[in-house]
């Protein structure tokens, strides 16, 4: 590559690494929220956030919805397809080792991508909304990527605020800190993981709705978000729920910069790497412990 | 019965050893495929059935051994056997490589760094162009080795097989056997774990590395999509639970059983193929985690070696 590198390129990456890490840490925070309640981690996050996606383009293609109005719409319903997996299938390995609980959400992620075939085809679907950019200074901003970056940060927001002043969120964290002393304290602790399991799916709903007028909508979109959340939540320390928020901009950053250095080939091997060093440097993320 | 096992298991074998003369080219082709799952869910029973190190992305080894082979045989002109031992060894090395990081990690962490080290070496392998033919494939020179492929195969089932009984027998397995149950105590008790388990591993690698290697020659063609999928690991892992993790003979049981079943739906169904193999796995987790040999074990009194 003999392209020049300048400081606006640089600057530019920047900002499509921030742009996007916020969107990381608003999908990761979902698998985050069920690693801490449950102890579980859920590889089928990824075609949750991929039936978000269809959930607004078939809003899109039927009743001429807004995509951005969808957005509360996908939630709810991936909220009710959460509580029925949770409530189904998943609560039966809560206190299985982890090869069962791994192998039965992979079982569940392979079933949904391949149901999302057989019911939407393999076709690559879009939802064109808006495109372009708005141009401040040398740098560019892609509108729907800042539009999704404002509602990732919104949500992320209320569901931080969720998690810490109101009763249902104080009883999430209590679950998550200490199961038993949680059911001492009188909390329902199966109605919790449940409730758990929702606000994941809805979280990673929102962010499929999101990206449905960015990116392609096709069933095999998910499992790449598994690995990029599980990513982020060890960045940011597992059961550490702030420290999504930094994983994921780290994330956004470090892609960014590695597609702009190196190629976008490789920037999986960076990623993979700086997962392992982190995990081996910084087992407890980079932000230290289990807070709450 | 116990010495009714042995007759049994030398008439299997010889009835093997003589099918690719008598049966078809299909039937052949077939038992060649149940041999590969043997050697992979056997190998994948060594490090994760003892050790518990749930091993997420075991099928990297079987892509590496096939790419070594692939290169070695296209690029440098090796006989198919040698590149096969290669492939074996280069799985051998990885596994030391990866392992010195990885078996340091704990529980889920491990599993998901193994599933990320697969999604890197097919990365690597599209990136290396020139070495690789990246997405583009590499492709063998034409050879018909199907039968010498299939005993090389069963060879290497064989000692994946014997390989575990070894070990499951030993002082070296139970030791693993402990660091399942608690590597803390284990750690306690004076085992060095860490050398344990990267010997575990080592042992692991060796045989998806050599089938890896073997199909690559059988196929004639490898791609990065092709050898390096989580489906496999994930078939691998399903066999082995379905059998009994941690047994000499479930993941013997659990590949022929699940191939069978496997090529019954596949001929009927193939469209929604992925959706009852998803299902399998569900029930496979939930209605029998210790699989069909650990519950005749508890059942019959069956002993620890089987």
């Amino acid at each position: 590559m003999n392209l020049v590198i300048t400081p606006a390129m640089v600057g530019q990456v920047v900002i499509s690494g921030l742009l996007s890490g916020v969107l990381y840490a608003m999908v990761a925070l979902g698998l985050a929220l069920i690693f801490g309640v449950m102890r579980i981690i859920n590889v089928a996050h990824g075609p949750l956030l991929m039936l978000g996606a269809y959930t607004t383009f078939f809003l899109h293609q039927h009743l001429g919805l807004n995509p951005y109005l969808s957005v509360p719409v996908s939630m709810l319903v991936l909220f009710g397809v959460g509580v029925l997996l949770q409530r189904t299938l998943v609560f039966r390995v809560v206190d299985a080792p982890e090869l069962s609980s791994l192998l039965l959400t992979f079982g569940i992620s392979i079933a949904l991508v391949n149901g999302a075939q057989l019911a939407f085809t393999s076709d690559l679907r879009a939802v064109e909304y808006l495109t372009g950019s708005w141009v401040l200074g040398p740098f560019a901003f892609s509108k729907t990527r800042v539009i999704a970056f404002v509602f990732a940060g919104g949500l992320t927001a209320a569901a931080f605020l969720f998690l810490q002043y109101t009763r249902l969120g104080k009883a999430i964290r209590a679950t998550s800190q200490s199961r038993e002393v949680a059911m001492v304290c009188g909390i329902d602790v199966g109605a919790i993981h449940r409730l758990t399991f929702g606000l994941a799916s809805a979280l990673a709903a929102a962010g499929g709705a999101l990206i449905a007028v960015i990116v392609a909508i096709q069933p095999e979109m998910g499992q790449i978000w598994t690995f990029k959340s599980f990513l982020v939540i060890v960045l940011g320390g597992a059961g550490n729920y702030p420290g999504a928020l930094v994983g994921g901009m780290l994330l956004g950053l470090v892609e960014q910069l590695a597609s702009l250095f190196l190629t976008t080939q490789l920037s999986e091997v960076v990623a993979y790497v700086l997962l392992v060093l982190v995990l081996l440097v910084r087992p407890s993320g980079l932000l230290g412990g289990r807070q709450t | 019965m116990r010495r009714l096992a042995p007759a049994a298991l030398a008439a299997a074998i010889l009835a093997l050893a003589v099918y690719p003369i008598l049966g078809t080219g299909y039937g052949t082709r077939s038992v060649l495929q149940v041999f590969m799952w043997i050697a992979l869910a056997g190998s994948w029973n060594i490090i994760s059935g003892l050790t518990g190190y749930v091993s997420f992305g075991h099928v990297a080894f079987f892509g590496a051994g096939a790419y070594t082979a692939g290169i070695l045989i296209a690029s440098v002109g090796w006989s198919w056997p040698a590149a096969a031992l290669a492939g074996g060894g280069a799985a051998a090395l990885l596994a030391l490589g990866i392992g010195g990081p990885c078996l340091r990690l704990k529980g889920p962490y491990f599993a998901i760094a193994m599933l990320g080290l697969n999604e890197v070496l097919r990365a690597l392998v599209s990136y290396f162009e020139r070495l690789t033919g990246g997405g583009n494939g590499l492709s063998l020179p034409t050879l018909d080795a199907t039968v010498p492929v299939y005993y090389a195969m069963g060879l290497t089932a064989a000692a994946v097989t014997l390989g575990a009984r070894l070990i499951i027998g030993s002082r070296f397995g139970l030791r693993l056997m402990t660091i399942r149950e608690d590597e803390v105590a284990a750690e306690a008790m004076g085992i060095p774990t860490f050398r344990h388990k990267l010997v575990a591993f080592l042992l692991s690698a060796i045989g998806p590395g050599i089938a890896g290697a073997l199909t690559a020659r059988d196929q004639g063609y490898i791609e990065p999509l092709s050898v390096f999928p989580l489906a496999t690991t994930i078939t691998m892992i399903v066999m082995t639970l379905f059998g009994g993790k941690g047994t000499v003979w479930g993941p013997v049981l659990g590949a022929v059983v699940l191939f069978v079943a496997q090529e019954l739906v596949w001929a009927r169904y193939p469209y929604v193929h992925p959706l009852l193999f998803g299902a399998i796995i569900v029930g496979v987790v939930l209605a029998m985690p210790r699989g069909v040999l650990g519950l005749l074990q508890t059942k019959y009194r069956l002993p620890r070696t089987i």
